[in-house]
């Protein structure tokens, strides 16, 4: 850290920074507050292995937000994170019947593959990477069907998914570990290389960061890797630990990804964000998700409330309601502004 | 973009995007012909009411589609979500009469879809995002009232919406009757005219003092129109609604408007087009289903099309344009 004089543009940009970890903070404290509160309104309470149990749920369903995540910032959008979540698990358990480690080498390589082949396409073409990925997450998605047969298959080792799971301090596992430390690497290389720079510009101005001499094209390529290299490890991860991958898993892991990295305070429109706020973001709804499951709470409920919240959390990240309340913002402090005004005039003018 | 870039090519691009068509059509061709001599069972009376049957539902929801899409939200990805809800309610009100019944649905549907529009239109919320979100409400609601169980008829007045006239399912006569009315909108009146140039430019559409909200709530409204019908038609043909009656039908919706050659950034489209790519879709599925690939495969090869009608559609629009 450095020691700033006031008003400096230093100063500024640790303000803002503790400004963008607030709400993830918040959200976070808030979530921790109704695990421990939980004797207050129910007849149970969080044990460690609550704790163990939200962080088993982050460790699948926050790579995912991550992936996400960093497209977002990048000023993209990559819903076949989605598609490669399903697969992961279906390739990881095929490919690994023998070693866990091909089959997570053949997760990542596809990867690669995958994120290579859509990032180049958004990249070189320029179209939009919403249609681009909800093809590719159509493919994706198929492919784990077809794969499988439309049917769950087995890991018939289950040794690798103990070992990953093994409590490790009472609170983690092996696999929330890895998730972590992914976390740390990502937060490490946006933080203190130029690529987060450069994924920020070209999140916020194209334009800008192309004639400011950021290489767009490797970026986006890279991200997209990065994407679907996240959310297949998370995938492939889970499906070792609870030894059997299914063909379709639903859009809930894409509303988890997504209401985390908006709550960790990555904004749509791209530019802004950071991965300790994604992590942040994807605890608290972990939290969440476990308090749903300590209290037993209907299916239904949870997909309410965390539908409720992704739609809370878009409307508030809606640039145009932002515009508007600043609008209005600026239209009564000019109001106040104009009637103390007259309101100075009459006085002077009365003798 | 120059102005000049956006007012003369604008005719040349139409026309390659148009070229399109023609493709599609002719993929359809010789994927009936190598079909039929290839595929036992394609080339019967039955199969090819089939095939309408499901034409039918995927262009009905896919024209609906094809509105959010024309007005530059992209699209809905909870339509089928909506209907499969809509089925479940229009199952439930059938105890009032069947046209109250059909009423209900619709309003409800084009409502739900509506207020989708708003926070899209008037805030600038993301549509895919805004969309999922819906869904999981819709879907937390409709299993939390249902319990999970299929809604069932109370009679068998929704029979009516199965039947066959001259050997055509009804549904195929909605379908025809919905495009011609939807192109009529989008070309012919104000409102139509309205969301193509909302589409087109939002920013524009804004600054000539367009409602751009209640543009994109009109949009919305038709696609939960479409996505009402849908739901009449799937409920009264499975006698009974429930969240399953979804599957892959977004997807299918999706593909329709994609592979017709509406364009995935807004502002050009119609509804005769979706029409056609449903017919190809339906097609396409049809075959996947008589050879036995498993519903992965299906997925898979409408994800190859959509994927390929992105770029081509794309690589179209800019290649004059370039020059």
């Amino acid at each position: 850290m450095s020691f700033a004089k006031p008003g400096s543009l230093t100063r500024k940009g640790l303000g803002q920074r503790a400004k963008s970890m607030g709400i993830p903070l918040l959200a976070v404290i808030l979530a921790l507050v109704g695990m421990y509160a939980l004797p207050l309104y129910s007849d149970s309470e969080a044990t460690s292995f609550n704790f163990y149990n939200a962080m088993q749920n982050f460790a699948a369903l926050g790579l995912i937000a991550l992936g996400v995540g960093l497209t977002i910032i990048g000023g993209e959008f990559d819903i076949s994170t989605l598609g490669m979540y399903t697969l992961a698990g279906m390739v990881a358990v095929m490919a690994g019947q023998d070693s866990a480690l091909i089959g997570l080498l053949a997760v990542l390589g596809l990867a690669i593959v995958v994120g290579g082949v859509q990032g180049l396409i958004v990249a070189k073409t320029g179209i939009s990477s919403m249609p681009v990925t909800i093809g590719g997450y159509f493919l994706l998605l198929g492919a784990a069907g077809a794969l499988s047969g439309d049917t769950t298959v087995a890991y018939e080792n289950p040794d690798v998914g103990a070992t990953l799971d093994r409590e490790v301090g009472g609170l983690l596992s092996l696999r929330s570990i890895i998730a972590l430390a992914v976390f740390a690497l990502v937060a490490a290389l946006l933080r203190f290389s130029r690529v987060g720079r450069d994924l920020r510009a070209i999140g916020g101005d194209r334009r800008g960061a192309l004639l400011a001499g950021v290489r767009v094209e490797r970026i986006l390529v890279g991200t997209f890797i990065a994407s679907a290299m996240l959310a297949g490890l998370g995938g492939a991860l889970l499906a070792f630990s609870i030894g059997a991958a299914r063909p379709d898993a639903g859009l809930q892991p894409l509303i988890f990804a997504v209401t985390a990295a908006l709550v960790g305070g990555v904004t749509l429109a791209g530019g802004r964000g950071t991965a300790l706020g994604i992590c942040a973001g994807a605890i608290a709804l972990s939290l969440l998700n476990e308090i749903f499951s300590i209290l037993a709470v209907s299916t239904m409920i949870s997909s309410l409330v965390f539908g409720g919240l992704m739609l809370l959390v878009v409307i508030a990240d809606a640039p145009d309601l932002r515009e508007k309340v600043q609008a209005a913002r600026t239209r009564r402090r000019l109001a106040s502004q104009d009637e103390s005004a007259s309101s100075a005039v009459s006085e002077g003018s009365s003798p | 973009m120059s102005s000049a870039d956006l007012t003369l090519p604008v005719r040349g691009r139409g026309n390659l995007v148009g070229m399109l068509m023609p493709a599609v059509v002719g993929v359809v061709i010789v994927a009936i012909v190598v079909a039929g001599a290839t595929t036992s069972g394609f080339m019967s009376f039955a199969n090819a009411k089939a095939i309408l049957a499901s034409v039918a539902v995927v262009g009905i929801l896919g024209v609906g589609m094809t509105a959010i899409m024309i007005s530059g939200a992209f699209v809905s990805l909870s339509l089928g979500i909506t209907a499969a809800v809509s089925a479940m309610l229009f199952m439930w009100t059938l105890q009032y009469g069947l046209v109250p019944a059909i009423v209900m649905t619709l309003v409800c549907a084009a409502l739900v879809c509506a207020i989708q529009g708003v926070f899209i239109g008037e805030w600038g919320a993301n549509p895919i995002i805004l969309t999922i979100a819906a869904g999981a409400i819709q879907t937390g609601v409709a299993v939390g009232l249902t319990e999970g169980a299929m809604v069932r008829p109370p009679d068998n007045a929704h029979e009516i919406i199965n039947s066959t006239p001259f050997g055509i399912p009804l549904s195929i006569f909605v379908l025809i009757g919905f495009v011609v009315i939807i192109d009529c909108v989008f070309k012919g009146t104000f409102f139509g005219r309205r969301i193509f140039m909302v589409g087109e430019s939002r920013p524009a559409a804004r600054a000539a003092g367009m409602p751009v909200g209640r543009v994109m709530a009109g949009a919305f409204g038709i696609a939960g129109v479409a996505a009402g019908i849908t739901g009449i038609l799937l409920g009264s043909f499975n006698q009974g609604g429930s969240m399953q009656l979804t599957g892959t039908l977004t997807f299918d919706a999706i593909a329709a408007t994609l592979v017709g050659g509406t364009v995935v950034t807004g502002g050009r489209g119609a509804a005769w087009r979706t029409l056609i790519g449903a017919l190809a879709i339906g097609v396409i599925t049809n075959i996947l289903l008589l050879r036995g690939y498993s519903t992965g495969i299906q997925i898979m090869v409408k994800g190859a099309i959509v994927l390929a009608a992105v770029v081509l559609v794309h690589v179209a629009l800019t290649g004059r344009g370039k020059k």
